[in-house]
């Protein structure tokens, strides 16, 4: 509270000095969809309040918080006058310039429309004759490589495709069996070694802008995200009427957003290059923590949850890509899965970590301390300021965090009749910045031969996705 | 959900306000005492000094070694020596702070009181969390146990930051004081 009553104080000074356009020095057209606007000018900077009207999109300001939030099908894009900095879906974005206030509520350059809000928005815009004309997807681009694979699974189908580079992609299902991929800045062309096999999928075609995917009868975009390392956009596909649960108390809490039904991510931690701890007998954690991972997506998805894993396979993923879908999908909890190793073969045992603020225990102290030291030069504030505002971001849930750790362990100690290793906070990386309840759980040491033999038996592994799911399904229904 | 990005939002709002505010009043930071980096309390150098070294156990936490030395007066050798000690190995039933034969390359203490520990690396990948921090806290919790002047400390490898160990424990910052590694028994 404490924190917030001193950003508060600031802000109130700061309103007194945000900049403010007055002076109007003519008007520039908007064009969308047959429609046009003209929106005042002034100076370099365009009145932004009629841009979004034109797009349909829902634009507010809070005067309690001096922010405005852009609201457009499942977007959400905040931001304030006089600064530089945008969430964009729960992503910081720093842009050229920052918006100022303005008679019609709030004015930037096209560049910051264009870029920091209209490209999130999965618009662009083009400069014609006498304005601009606002387009949906990206621009037209240099080509890109897509390389498309598809799994089926029993209810659903996995769509992955991988990209030559990095680009911003957008994906919408335009019509019932018919959704569509567009890339920014690109001109998707598929890999010619693609072919895909899937009951789910009729075909796969290139268009002007972007990709075509024709699914079966009944099948639909359930949802879809995209990772980097290397760049795919990966797309889950199924029947859109939802299946039947069939106990009555296995309806969870579920709290529908504009977004619709926020997951459950579940993190199988390492992958790909990295191994992790690996057993005596060869077991490696990357394997084994995405098989405890699949396990649990299903025994919550039979709760009724909706889950997302942060890789579907063996694949490379940097820490803050997992943490990074999680916000982005606003995830009802993040829960990232280890296993440990330790240098002495007896420890055994599972144990839950949330993070620690140790290091920025007085967030607000810590930030103004950087800001003075930093206050002449720039340089190095940037993500220094952002690790510490993505610290006060997990501070504000660090309760429900232990809350759920608290909830997790206790169903593994009951499951592991093992001396408890307790609940424990730690600065971990993954867990940096995670907007929600976020646990990492270490479900016992491969360094142990004993427990590392029982982590390789299936059998044992279902019954520790059915103690992390009835862990996580109690904090979820517990009614916070 | 939207009230947190607020808050972060907010926080940016009252950060650049800071920025602002520091820019404008000209530099008084500058003005601002530091911090004394040796406080009055700071032990005497002498034989009969204790320190406590931190050393993980066979349960996977860490134990306490008493010693007996003589410490400089002075924070960085105190740190630096108390690295070494660490280094050195145990002498009890414990196992050896750091997995492998790591040499202290260099070690400086800033004005903020924040201690950098620059070690040779390990020659190959290691991993598990545990193993991560064992090796952080037994060298963290060591070293500002016995300097209580400083508050924290980061540790680096061959010279360089390193974003992680064995890919769980943040080390691109400064580490503080973690107790809850040590063994209560
Ligand atoms: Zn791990």
């Amino acid at each position: 509270m404490k924190r917030l009553t001193i950003v508060l104080a600031v802000l109130a000074v700061l309103l007194g000095l945000r900049p403010v356009a007055a002076q109007t020095t003519g008007t520039v057209s908007f064009r969308y969809a047959g429609h046009v606007v003209r929106a005042p000018l002034f100076g370099s900077r365009v009145e932004l309040v009629p841009v979004f009207a034109l797009l349909g999109a829902t634009a507010k300001f809070s005067p309690a918080m001096g922010t405005w939030g852009v609201q457009l099908d499942n977007h959400m894009i905040q931001f304030s006058p006089g600064l530089r900095v945008v969430l964009a879906d729960g992503k910081l974005a720093e842009g050229r310039e920052a918006p100022v206030a303005s008679p019609g509520g709030i004015a930037a350059s096209t560049d910051f429309l264009d870029s920091m809000i209209l490209s999130p928005l999965g618009f662009h815009l083009e400069r014609v004759a006498d304005g601009f004309r606002i387009t949906p997807g990206g621009r037209r681009g240099a080509p890109l490589t897509v390389r498309a694979t598809a799994a089926d699974f029993s209810t659903t189908t996995t769509l992955v495709l991988t990209m030559g580079r990095p680009a911003m992609a957008h994906v919408n299902e335009t019509r019932p069996g018919s959704v569509t991929i567009t890339m920014e800045d690109a001109s998707p062309q598929l890999d010619r070694a693609t072919v895909l096999r899937s009951r789910r999928i009729r075909g796969l075609e290139p268009t002007a802008d972007g990709l075509e995917l024709s699914l079966a009868p009944g099948i639909g975009l359930l949802s879809w995200h995209a990772l980097s390392d290397p760049p795919r956009v990966i797309l889950e596909l199924g029947p859109k009427a939802a299946p039947p649960t069939s106990a009555p108390q296995a309806a969870p809490a579920r709290r529908p957003t504009r977004k619709g039904v926020r997951p459950i991510v579940i993190d199988p931690g390492h992958g790909g290059k990295d191994s992790g701890a690996v057993s005596g007998s060869g077991l490696e954690e990357k394997n084994l923590t995405l098989a405890v991972a699949r396990r649990l997506a299903r025994v919550l998805r039979r709760m009724g949850f909706a889950v997302r894993l942060t890789r579907e396979d063996d694949e490379t993923r940097a820490l803050t890509d997992r943490t990074a879908l999680a916000n982005r999908l606003d995830a009802l909890a993040f829960v990232s899965l280890h296993a440990n190793a330790s240098r002495a073969a007896s420890v055994r045992g599972a144990e839950t970590y949330y993070m620690s603020l140790d290091s920025a225990s007085d967030a607000t102290a810590a930030a103004v301390a950087k800001l003075e030291n930093a206050a002449g030069s720039t340089a190095r504030s940037g993500s220094e300021l952002d690790m510490i505002l993505w610290d006060m971001a997990q501070a504000e849930v660090l309760n429900e965090s232990a809350q759920l750790a608290l909830s997790i362990q206790r169903r593994l100690n009951s499951l592991l009749n093992l001396p408890d290793r307790g609940v424990k906070q730690a600065p971990f990386v993954v867990l940096t910045g995670a907007t929600m309840p976020a646990v990492l759980v270490e479900v016992g040491f491969l360094s142990n031969p004993k427990e590392a033999r029982r982590l390789a038996d299936s059998a044992y592994q279902d019954q520790l996705a059915g103690a992390l799911a009835t862990g996580i399904a109690e904090f979820l229904r517990s009614g916070r | 959900m939207k009230g947190r990005f607020v808050l972060v939002l907010l926080a940016l709002v009252a950060a650049a306000a800071l920025a602002w505010w520091a820019l404008r009043s000209g530099g008084g930071t500058a003005e601002r005492p530091r911090e004394a980096v040796a406080t009055p309390s700071a032990p005497t150098p002498g034989p009969g000094q204790r320190i406590m070294l931190l050393f993980p156990g066979t349960d996977g936490l860490l134990h306490p070694e008493l010693r007996q030395v003589a410490l400089p007066t002075d924070v960085d050798e105190r740190a630096m020596l108390i690295v070494n000690e660490l280094l050195a190995g145990p002498r009890s039933g414990l196992l050896p702070a750091v997995p492998w034969q790591a040499t202290l390359l260099d070690l400086f203490v800033d004005d903020s009181g924040i201690a950098y520990v620059d070690l040779s690396g390990p020659p190959a990948p290691l991993a598990g969390s545990n193993v991560e921090l064992m090796v952080a806290y037994s060298i963290v919790d060591s070293v500002l146990l016995n300097c209580p002047e400083l508050h924290s400390l980061q540790i680096l490898m061959n010279g360089h930051e390193i974003p992680t160990l064995t890919g769980h424990l943040d080390f691109s910052r400064p580490l503080v004081l973690n107790k809850r590694f040590i063994s209560k028994r």
